[in-house]
């Protein structure tokens, strides 16, 4: 009884809102006229649509540059941090500082770090000569751009979640095998590594669910969503695309429960080397 | 027997159509933000309700990016307004879905459509649709150039002699004002398009088909017309523009602030109600055509859009003559609209008006206005619009634009084609 309220909150805001996407990618739905029924048709139609299949692409390449990368730099960071050194409490602030403004603050400075004749430019190109780089401009400099904000941002925050599994792993470990002679990279792949694996299996999930689900970033910094040239379309746009602008609703719910499965599969693949070990 | 219940039975209906007759209908009525306007607005509605104490209307409005979206989502829960507007671009989704109810000339006061149209010099083409209109323009707008006098002045030219007459003509004028840095980057553009804005590359491409006597849609047909000799010379245009002599591109900054801020020194993507924006940022403006093309069929400038008050088709009868009524009030404001929102539209109280008499880009506008065109109403026009920007973007990175016209084209076919397909189905 005295959970009723919730679960009542729960199945009204997140439970129904799900069964009604599931039964609207089985309709076509123009949100004017009323939802017909069109069986597996949005499901079948989606995998010849090009635009689905240039999205589908990009999000596994984003997933890609969002995760591995960040996987090892934020471990890097991490291992970094987790020694002693000067100035290190200081050091460590600042570099968390890309994870506390909102995605959409992040997009839009780096929107203007990155103007071709911008602050970027100056940094990278000047050692060239350069002037100009169509970093949002080019089919394949944005989507890299797109990698490159995210994991900026991305990578102070899983370093504190490697951090946090470093610190549970016993002192009396590392010291044992620094007595027996083993140096930081035997330490590192005998006694830290092991201990790691459940944190690796929350960064791995994380990351990856974060990563399928991208949206922010290409919706605000290129300078037309998705763009140029539909290089930085990633599923998460194509659902706002194809349900608030194309008014295919039916194809957005659809392209949603594609994601959902992808995510869910990932996450389970994961999830089961968990379990395994 | 008989006699005295007929005589009843009609005293009855006669006394119960009284009382729906006096029933007050009350109105629901959608405009999109404009600050400039919402006073006038209020004032309009509020003499309105005041000569028609049987019609109280509730006015809501809506901030611009949430429009579209509010709007929708508002038709698809069966709570649509009674009265809304809406731009020509995205009127003819709304049509297709049976939203819009024609014209009530009779509920307006009107004899017949003649009776309307008589009043206004155009506008009404971007809402007639299968002969018939379903709303009446609240604004009409054309796109202009604007020259910044000050950059001109100082590369030595003379907007009013220099001005290039033709598209051919514009990069050699548009060079002498670009300034560069060592490797050629413009570092102040002469002229630029206003690449990033989608509408832009809806208006300029059907802007410079239509002069060349070709349109990117069929509209009447329902066929993308985008693989032609005429498209593959305007897309040459864009692709050269950005790609061999770098006069800009779709990675700089938008034309419009680039042009407000000093640092270009022609814009063609404002209409008359940037006026105040410009006098706002100091410039030194003059107002000049859009280039033709040479051997050009029409002299047209730059195409035309315009927003529509209409009614909503699923309102009730009652509802629907009283949302006519209002929209007869609200447009016969016509000149205050303009004098006090900067909305134009080309009808005799207006280019009568003081405001219009002393705003000296005015004549201008509507000699381009009456000469203009509407760009093709499709329904689908985000996704067309998508298309054509990919092709666009994609001749900009090396594609060529004889490989890129007939894989837009298509893609805007299979667009046109399943809209239809779809309205169909929805209409069974």
């Amino acid at each position: 009884m005295f959970v009723l309220p919730a679960v009542g909150f729960f199945a009204a805001f997140n439970v129904f809102p799900m069964l009604f996407g599931l039964y609207l990618s089985f309709t076509d739905y123009d949100l004017l006229n009323p939802p017909l029924w069109v069986g597996f048709d949005n499901f079948v139609n989606l995998f010849a649509d090009r635009l689905f299949l240039t999205a589908l692409h990009n999000t596994l390449m984003f997933v890609l540059g969002a995760t591995l990368p960040v996987w090892a730099l934020s471990l890097l960071a991490a291992l970094l941090f987790d020694q002693a050194f000067r100035g290190r409490d200081i050091i460590k602030a600042t570099f968390f500082l890309p994870v506390l403004p909102p995605v959409v603050v992040v997009a839009v400075i780096w929107r203007v770090l990155l103007h071709p004749n911008g602050v970027m430019t100056w940094l990278i190109g000047g050692r060239w000569g350069l002037t100009e780089i169509r970093w949002l401009a080019d089919a394949v400099l944005a989507p890299l751009s797109m990698i490159a904000v995210h994991d900026w941002a991305a990578i102070p925050f899983f370093m504190v979640i490697w951090l946090a599994g470093l610190a549970g792993i016993p002192a009396e470990l590392r010291e044992a095998a620094a007595l027996d002679g083993a140096g930081p990279v035997r330490s590192f792949w005998y006694i830290e590594l092991p201990h790691l694996r459940a944190t690796a299996v929350l960064v791995a999930a994380l990351s990856s669910i974060n990563a399928f689900q991208t949206f922010a970033l290409q919706y605000v910094i290129p300078t037309d969503p998705g763009g140029p040239a539909n290089s930085t379309l990633v599923l998460g746009l194509l659902v706002l695309k194809y349900g608030f602008q194309y008014f295919r609703m039916g194809d957005a719910a659809a392209v949603s429960m594609v994601m959902f499965v992808m995510i869910l599969i990932v996450t389970m693949i994961q999830l089961r080397f968990n379990r395994r070990d | 027997m008989a006699v005295w219940i007929r005589l009843a039975a009609a005293i009855v209906s006669l006394a119960w159509a009284g009382v729906a007759a006096a029933q007050p209908v009350t109105l629901r009525m959608w405009m999109h933000e404009h600050p400039p306007r919402i006073p006038i607005d209020k004032r309009i509605v509020a003499e309105f309700e005041k000569a028609n104490p049987d019609i109280k209307v509730d006015h809501e409005i809506i901030p611009v990016a949430e429009y579209p979206t509010k709007l929708l989502t508002a038709f698809a829960a069966g709570s649509g307004p009674d009265i809304f507007n809406q731009n020509s671009m995205l009127v003819a989704q709304y049509f297709n879905a049976r939203i819009l109810a024609p014209i009530d000339y009779a509920a307006m006061g009107l004899a017949d459509e003649a009776a309307l149209t008589s009043q206004y010099t155009s506008g009404f083409d971007g809402i007639r649709f299968q002969g018939r209109l379903y709303g009446i323009p609240t604004e009409v707008s054309n796109w202009a150039c604007f020259a910044n006098n000050a950059i001109w002045h100082e590369a030595g030219l003379d907007p009013d002699k220099d001005w290039p007459k033709t598209w051919e003509a514009l990069p050699a004028v548009a060079e002498k004002l670009t300034q560069r840095d060592v490797n050629g980057v413009p570092r102040r553009r002469g002229f630029d398009f206003n690449w990033p804005n989608r509408a832009t590359f809806w208006f300029m491409p059907n802007t410079l088909l239509h002069q060349l006597g070709a349109t990117m849609i069929d509209e009447e047909n329902y066929k993308a017309t985008i693989d032609t000799p005429a498209a593959r010379k305007v897309f040459h245009y864009f692709q050269d523009w950005a790609n061999k002599y770098r006069l800009g591109g779709p990675q700089y900054t938008d034309a419009r602030t680039e042009f407000l801020g000093g640092r270009l020194a022609t814009d063609c993507s404002f209409g008359i109600w940037g006026i105040p924006q410009m006098v706002a940022a100091k410039i030194d403006w003059s107002v000049h055509p859009a280039p033709r093309f040479e051997g050009a069929v029409s002299d047209n400038g730059m195409d035309i859009y315009a927003f529509y008050m209409m009614v909503n088709a699923r309102s009730s009868p009652a509802a629907q003559k009283a949302a006519w009524k209002l929209v007869r009030f609200y447009t016969d404001h016509a000149a205050e609209l303009f004098a006090g929102a900067g909305l134009f539209v080309p009808r005799k109280e207006v280019t009568e008006s003081e405001a219009y008499r002393t705003n000296p880009a005015a004549p201008f506008f509507l000699a381009e206005l009456n000469k203009a065109q509407f760009s093709p109403r499709v329904v689908g026009y985000d996704q067309v619009l998508d298309a054509i920007l990919r092709g666009r973007d994609k001749m900009l990175q090396g594609e060529s634009v004889e490989s890129m016209l007939p894989v837009m084209n298509d893609e805007v076919n299979a667009v046109l084609n399943r809209e239809r397909a779809r309205a169909a189905a929805m209409a069974k």
